[in-house]
């Protein structure tokens, strides 16, 4: 038994049932089965279990994202010194970043926690860990320079009404940390307006445009290389930038099986598709593979789209869902101007589909089964 | 007919039963109505009464044709009652000298109602289930066909040819008195893995013989129904396990009633595994205070997956021919989700020890987490060889929509189908009750009666 095991025995009582700390008891949970594996043996079903559980999940996902986590502090202060002019090593561009990060994961985990810990109170249930990765998410797809009391209270709205209204974890129809970046987007457009939304230095003394921004209003010719834009040197939120990295955490995540694979491979389809064809049809100055190089085109199919609660349930039904997702991020791109990053619309979009598109597939598999099952007793 | 089970999943545990038989000593017998699924027991004896092999202890309330039979000669010691007065176990106090078997005259039974009538009377009539449902089938309905899995492929699972060593005729002739009693046309199949010695099985005459392939479930005969003759509403099929046969057979050919069986004893936590020979119910506290050093380990009556807990009443279960003991785990870990984890055992790949190829794991009955809803949603269908959509059904299940239950296909699978996906799953969802429950929903709902 180690020292946290007799701590952790010695306060459990002051959060039993009848004690006026009990309203603390989901966040005594937490802390513990944060500290130390569950106590819990099976009692019903089969003996063993498998070691993998949500904590686990969680945190393979965190670490898939830490690549992209990591790239984007540094490219943060590389920006910032960069459109400084001025000249600056590796550790004080990462630093400059970490001190933007901080704040804002801060402020997410607070708000975020409070409000899943007060539900988890009255509903009498564990504290989930799905929030973790929703928390992780939401800074890396904010702009770096957006108010802090923004972040938190679409933070706590996300939780909220994306997630806790409905159930909880596992019930949520929407990707939670989508639906705290759509509050900003829609409820301060003022402060984030549509084309300068994933600009990291609005507040600093020269503007840098994303390349997004720059091709959906025809400045070609200001565009970084397609090197840049995979290495990830250019304007943009934390996450989204470097394309090597988030391609890592896709490998991380594909190997370990966390994500599902079929979901990132038609939602890269479905994008390069649309954006070679609309290209092609004289819609857009930008081919298909620099549709994906740009914004968070590659961030959202890795880490957004395969979410497993939001995304379809059958197997079949996520090839359509990501082949959606893909058209329509392009097609939101390239049509309306005014917001040129269609990943999140489209992401949530299908979001709310996938219920849909699920129905169908499980209807179809029931007819296919009812003429298998009549096939069968023909041949016998 | 040969078939390829692709998805499934084989848990490799230490502690497989060596080649050794031995014959245990107990002077009691535990006799549990529990074992048989949704049987309502009406005692038949009370405390005092002088019992022998075949003589009924209780039945069924709903048709009291359907009898379990005392397993040994002896007097009734006590009728334990639990909960609402329900029978809990029959206990029976038994002499070693007159153990095992009863003598008849060979019976000739003429046609199907008599094999029935002499199987009923004699006791021998639970070996039958019958899917969808598991339980004990009706004595004046025949099913479309009766499956026979040759072999068992669950963690640790004896070989049944071992389990029938010298009962080869026995089991041909309860192979032909089951053909006689499901009627000429009406199939058997058996159903035997692919790349093993089936020299016994191949030689029955006149079955239906098909080969499997793959890791576990294949051996499950849900499985193999579902394979070479799905169930539709309405339609039913007949299942009984080898050793049973065999013990129906030893009736017909020499009149001997005797519900002696094999039974393995594995798992890593035995000082020494092998068989024992013991009629169903006999108590096994002597074995377990021989083999078992460590206190803190489970036994279990049946494998790690689909077994029950041996608690009160030391005895396996009715349709087992299995007992795991496994350590007890419940250890806590530091911060154990954030390790490497090089000794953790998964079907995902999230520990290191996946990426090393390691292959065998000491098990132990943590949970490993906390229960949550469903969230990974693709895992099922990676243990799950049916064509069926296993979320789907379980979240039908759940919400009790008996409709959707029916049309993804219920009627096929068994508690025991969703045994891989309750280890496999990290929300720690209890598929097996889940599915079970949704069973016997289902049940009442065609039986016209209110839970």
């Amino acid at each position: 038994m180690n020292i946290f095991e007799k701590i952790g025995k010695k306060l459990e009582p002051t959060f039993e049932k009848g004690k006026p700390l009990h309203c603390l008891y989901p966040l005594y949970d937490a802390i513990d089965t944060f500290l130390l594996t569950p106590k819990e043996v099976t009692s019903e079903g089969s003996h063993i279990r498998d070691a993998v559980d949500m904590k686990r999940i969680m945190i393979t996902v965190m670490i898939a994202l830490c690549p992209a986590l990591f790239f984007g502090m540094w490219n943060l202060g590389y920006q910032h010194f960069l459109s400084q002019g001025m000249e600056s090593g590796f550790w004080n561009c990462l630093l400059y970043g970490f001190l933007k990060w901080l704040p804002l994961v801060i402020v997410t985990y607070v708000s975020g926690l409070t409000v899943e810990i007060i539900f988890a109170h009255k509903r009498g249930h564990q504290v989930a860990e799905g929030f973790f990765v929703t928390g992780f998410i939401i800074p890396m797809i904010m702009p770096p320079d957006v108010p802090l009391w923004m972040v938190a209270i679409a933070t706590a709205f996300a939780v909220l009404f994306a997630k806790e209204v409905f159930g909880g974890t596992g019930y949520n129809f929407l990707n939670p940390a989508l639906v705290a970046r759509a509050f900003v987007f829609f409820a301060y457009p003022s402060v984030i307006s549509g084309d300068s939304v994933w600009i990291s230095e609005s507040a600093d003394a020269i503007s840098g445009a994303t390349p997004l921004a720059l091709a959906m209003n025809g400045s070609m010719e200001q565009m970084p290389s397609l090197l840049d834009l995979c290495i990830g040197t250019i304007p943009g939120c934390i996450g989204e930038t470097s394309k090597i990295a988030i391609l890592l955490g896709a490998i991380i995540l594909i190997y370990t099986q966390v994500a599902n694979w079929r979901i990132m491979l038609s939602v890269v389809v479905g994008g390069l598709v649309t954006g070679a064809l609309l290209h092609t049809a004289g819609m857009s100055p930008v081919t298909g593979w620099e549709h994906l190089l740009m914004g968070g085109f590659l961030f959202g199919a890795v880490f957004m789209a395969t979410d497993p609660v939001t995304a379809t349930h059958t197997e079949s039904g996520k090839y359509i869902y990501g082949l959606l997702i893909g058209i329509l991020a392009i097609v939101i791109r390239v049509i309306n101007k005014g917001y040129p990053e269609g990943m999140m619309l489209a992401i949530l979009l299908m979001n709310i589909f996938a219920p849909l598109i699920d129905y169908c597939v499980i209807h179809i598999k029931i007819r296919k089964r009812k003429v298998n099952i009549s096939r069968h007793k023909i041949k016998l | 007919m040969e078939f390829k089970i692709r998805k499934g999943l084989d848990i490799r545990l230490e502690g497989a039963a060596t080649r050794t038989f031995k014959r245990p000593d107990t002077s009691t017998c535990f006799v549990r109505p529990s074992d048989f699924r949704w049987i309502k027991p009406r005692p038949l004896v009370q405390s005092g009464d002088t019992v022998e092999i075949g003589s009924p202890l209780f039945c069924s309330k709903e048709d009291e044709r359907i009898i379990v039979a005392s397993p040994v000669n002896g007097t009734v010691r006590e009728i334990v009652r639990g909960e609402r007065r329900a029978i809990e176990c029959l206990i029976i106090d038994t002499t070693p000298a007159d153990f095992f078997f009863r003598q008849y005259s060979v019976p000739q039974p003429k046609d199907s109602r008599e094999i029935a009538d002499l199987m009923l009377a004699n006791g021998l009539w639970p070996f039958i289930r019958q899917r969808p449902f598991s339980t004990i089938p009706n004595p004046d309905s025949r099913p479309k066909a009766l499956f026979i899995s040759c072999f068992d492929s669950a963690p640790l699972a004896p070989e049944t040819a071992l389990l029938l060593k010298g009962r080869e005729d026995e089991f041909y002739e309860g192979v032909r008195i089951l053909q006689q009693l499901i009627g000429d046309e009406n199939k058997i199949h058996l159903c035997m893995r692919k790349e093993a010695d089936n020299g016994l099985f191949e030689s029955v005459k006149s079955v239906h013989l098909h080969y499997f392939k793959g890791p576990h479930p294949a051996g499950n005969v849900g499985t193999q129904i579902h394979r070479i003759e799905p169930i539709d509403k309405g339609e039913t099929v007949w299942f009984v396990q080898p050793q049973d046969v065999a013990t129906i057979g030893r009736f017909f050919l020499n009149g001997v009633l005797s519900f002696e069986k094999n039974v393995a004893f594995t798992g890593p936590s035995l000082k020494n595994t092998g068989f024992y020979s013991m009629p169903y119910g006999a108590d096994l506290s002597s074995i377990f205070q021989e083999e078992i050093t460590d206190e803190s380990v489970r036994k279990i009556s049946g494998n790690i997956l689909t077994g029950k807990k041996i608690e009160q009443f030391q005895t396996v279960r009715f349709y087992d021919s299995q007992v795991t003991v496994l350590e007890e785990g419940g250890r806590r870990e530091l911060i154990g989700w954030l390790l490497p984890g090089f000794k953790k055992w998964s079907f995902s790949h999230t520990f290191v020890a996946w990426l090393f190829g390691k292959k065998t794991f000491a098990h132990d009955t943590t949970l490993h987490g906390g229960r949550r809803n469903f969230v990974m949603t693709d895992v099922y269908e990676k243990v799950f060889p049916f064509e069926i959509l296993p979320t789907e059904l379980l979240k039908a299940c759940i919400t009790k929509d008996i409709e959707m239950m029916e049309e993804l296909g219920i009627y096929e699978v068994d508690d025991e189908d969703f045994a891989l996906c309750e280890v496999v799953c990290p929300s720690k969802t209890e598929c097996q009750k889940i599915i079970r429950d949704g069973l016997y929903l289902l049940k009442m709902e065609l039986e016209g009666k209110k839970l």
